[in-house]
């Protein structure tokens, strides 16, 4: 007997395990297990190879409480999720209000994603280099006449406000493409519709475009927790490895990456680090979670 | 919520009341407001646009010029394109062995990751099992883990790692193995994810027909499924490559010697040494060599990356 598709669903069968064990083995060894390791580790004292760790129970977390310089970096961290946040889908919807009747929608599109595929510190040094005390910017600045507006973009009373600017210039197009790429789906009859019923533009965005994107939001919201938590390479762009990062300037991750290499000359805190990654996790769970309560809707089918 | 059936009247009655009803002047003056609006986004869409090319341009301008034409004229054209900007860019700053080191890196941990996750998202799309779906939601969970939780654990395994070789196996460690080794790893869930979602959507008759012609299952997903999935294939490796290509952190913590390191770092080295040095149009230069492979990238399979990562973020 010729096999059956019963046959064939046999024969993958056979196949599921060794086609899918390197891959399960290398995720769940390499992945996952270091990652529970961090939490151990985050219960230690650990200053770096060559020395032992010692148990000492929850110090790192309580450290993280009580030290300014932790603080700043969790706070700074969480200002970049909401506030950047809160820029990225403001210029996101606004975009979705008027790009589908734009001429030249595609060709905007495009470029808008262009920034998401530069390395952050290619584009961190570029911009970095024009906001310098002595850079383009001041110099356009004074010779302008506008003088008064000269500032130390990157001192520490600025720098993150341009950190948080950078991230939302270089991330916008990525959120501008997922929703519009929802958008596209709408059909067109529904806003012919709404405009044969005197229905503006702000109307129709109200009322079609955000209650049939509402799916997409809820994803593009998460993936930009996802990945704003981790805001490390534009940081250090803007101001440098050679020395360590003024405390206003720094996230989370760039003070995890000073507490692993040690910075300048301090001594690495593994266990310290270990703490902060393991902070970083549970803040994006708790965000990620939230987010999808706050977000959650019926699906709209058409 | 669904805006047709806010009206309980037929949707053509309200219709044609609606295109009848004279609009108040509240309402004219919000219209206005709105077109005000609609002018105004598309006006800084635009803008941002220009920022973008002004920017680009900027910066291949700035590699061609001397030191000197940096800062006295920062907005201006060289007098004659300082080529040697490049050349030494290359040789003397390090960015010609720091682009082998991404190019060989990151291209062996892209293909490696494809080699070692297609099969599985291949029998995790095609096998009707409850533990294939569990398995799909543990890989995704990968996804929502920040590699800050996998900085300490790896820092540690891949100096073991490097002791353990050059002491009992080798002799030698080149770290940049490590970092491909842990950018598999990284890429992992992703990809997994990914290509499981690209399997499920493609037909199954044609597998059954290769069953039917009596071939087995490894021809089947060898000569037959790797063929026909092409285009998702690729699609994962550009996203991969743009990815890795980028990816500044690990290199800096597990690459120690500064001459091993990838372009990302290599750039970040030289920025550090800019109050020494001055070698400003260098510096440009360099910026140039790290972004013009994924422009050049971009401009072949834009449309591509720009689907896959929106509509496979969707899915």
């Amino acid at each position: 007997m010729a096999r059956s598709v019963g046959g064939v669903r046999g024969e993958r069968d056979r196949i599921y395990v060794p086609y899918l064990l390197p891959a399960l083995l290398i995720y769940t060894f390499l992945f996952i297990a270091p990652a529970a390791v961090t939490i151990w580790y985050s219960f230690t004292k650990w200053q770096g190879l060559g020395t032992t760790a010692h148990y000492n129970g929850l110090a790192n977390y309580r450290a993280m409480l009580t030290n300014s310089v932790f603080l700043t970096a969790f706070r700074n961290t969480l200002i970049l999720v909401v506030i950047g946040g809160a820029f990225v889908f403001a210029l996101t919807f606004l975009t979705m209000v008027v790009m589908r009747e734009m001429r030249g929608r595609a060709f905007v599109r495009s470029m808008l994603f262009v920034p998401c595929i530069l390395s952050p510190i290619a584009i961190g040094t570029a911009v970095g280099f024009l906001l310098n005390p002595d850079g383009a910017l001041n110099q356009v600045l004074s010779d302008v006449g506008l003088h008064s507006l000269t500032r130390g973009w990157l001192g520490p009373d600025l720098v993150f406000k341009c950190i948080i600017a950078a991230v939302v210039w270089i991330s916008t197009g990525f959120y501008v493409a997922i929703m519009m790429s929802r958008v596209d789906a709408i059909p067109e009859d529904l806003y012919e519709t709404a405009r044969l019923a005197g229905a503006n533009r702000l109307e129709q965005f109200r009322y079609i475009t955000f209650p049939l994107t509402r799916d997409a939001l809820s994803t593009g919201a998460v993936l930009w927790v996802i990945g704003a938590v981790k805001t490390f390479e534009i940081v250090i762009a803007f101001t440098g490895t050679a020395g360590n990062p003024p405390i206003q300037a720094r996230s989370a991750a760039v003070e995890q990456y000073l507490a692993v290499t040690g910075g300048v000359s301090g001594t690495p805190e593994l266990g310290s680090a270990a703490a902060i990654g393991v902070v970083m996790f549970l803040l994006t769970a708790v965000l990620v979670v939230a987010l999808r309560r706050l977000l959650r809707s019926e699906a709209v089918e058409l | 919520m669904n805006p047709s059936t806010d009206d309980p009247a037929p949707a053509g009655t309200a219709r044609a009341r609606a295109a009848k009803r004279r609009p108040t002047p509240g309402k004219r003056a919000i219209d206005r407001l709105d077109a005000l609006l609609g002018g105004a986004v598309k006006t800084g869409l635009w803008v941002w646009v220009a920022m973008l090319v002004v920017l680009t341009v900027w910066v291949v301008v700035t590699s061609l010029k001397t030191n000197g034409e940096v800062f006295t004229d920062p907005f201006g054209l060289p007098k004659s394109p300082q080529w040697r900007n490049y050349r030494l860019a290359w040789s003397v700053s390090g960015f010609g062995q720091a682009a082998f080191s991404s190019v060989t890196v990151v291209a062996a941990a892209a293909l490696l990751t494809m080699v070692i996750a297609t099969p599985a998202a291949y029998v995790l799309a095609r096998v009707n099992r409850r533990s294939a779906d569990r398995i799909i939601t543990y890989f995704a969970i990968g996804m929502g883990i920040p590699a800050q939780a996998l900085v300490v654990p790896f820092f540690l395994m891949s100096n073991d790692l490097s002791t353990f070789m050059t002491d009992w196996v080798t002799g030698w460690w080149d770290d940049r193995i490590s970092l491909a080794l842990i950018y598999v790893v990284l890429s992992l869930p992703f990809t997994v994810y990914l290509l499981t979602m690209y399997f499920r959507s493609l037909p199954t008759e044609i597998e059954e027909a290769a069953a039917v012609d009596g071939a087995g299952p490894t021809r089947t997903f060898v000569e037959i499924m790797v063929p026909l999935a092409r285009h998702g294939l690729v699609t994962a490796l550009v996203l991969n490559i743009v990815a890795l290509w980028n990816e500044t952190l690990f290199v800096l913590i597990v690459v120690g010697d500064p001459q091993q390191r990838t372009l990302p770092a290599a750039l970040l080295e030289l920025y550090n040494t800019m109050q020494y040095t001055s070698n400003w149009g260098g510096l440009f230069a360099g910026i140039v060599i790290l972004v013009m492979p994924m422009i050049l990238l971009y401009l072949w399979a834009g449309r591509r990356i720009v689907q896959a990562m929106t509509q496979g973020a969707i899915k």
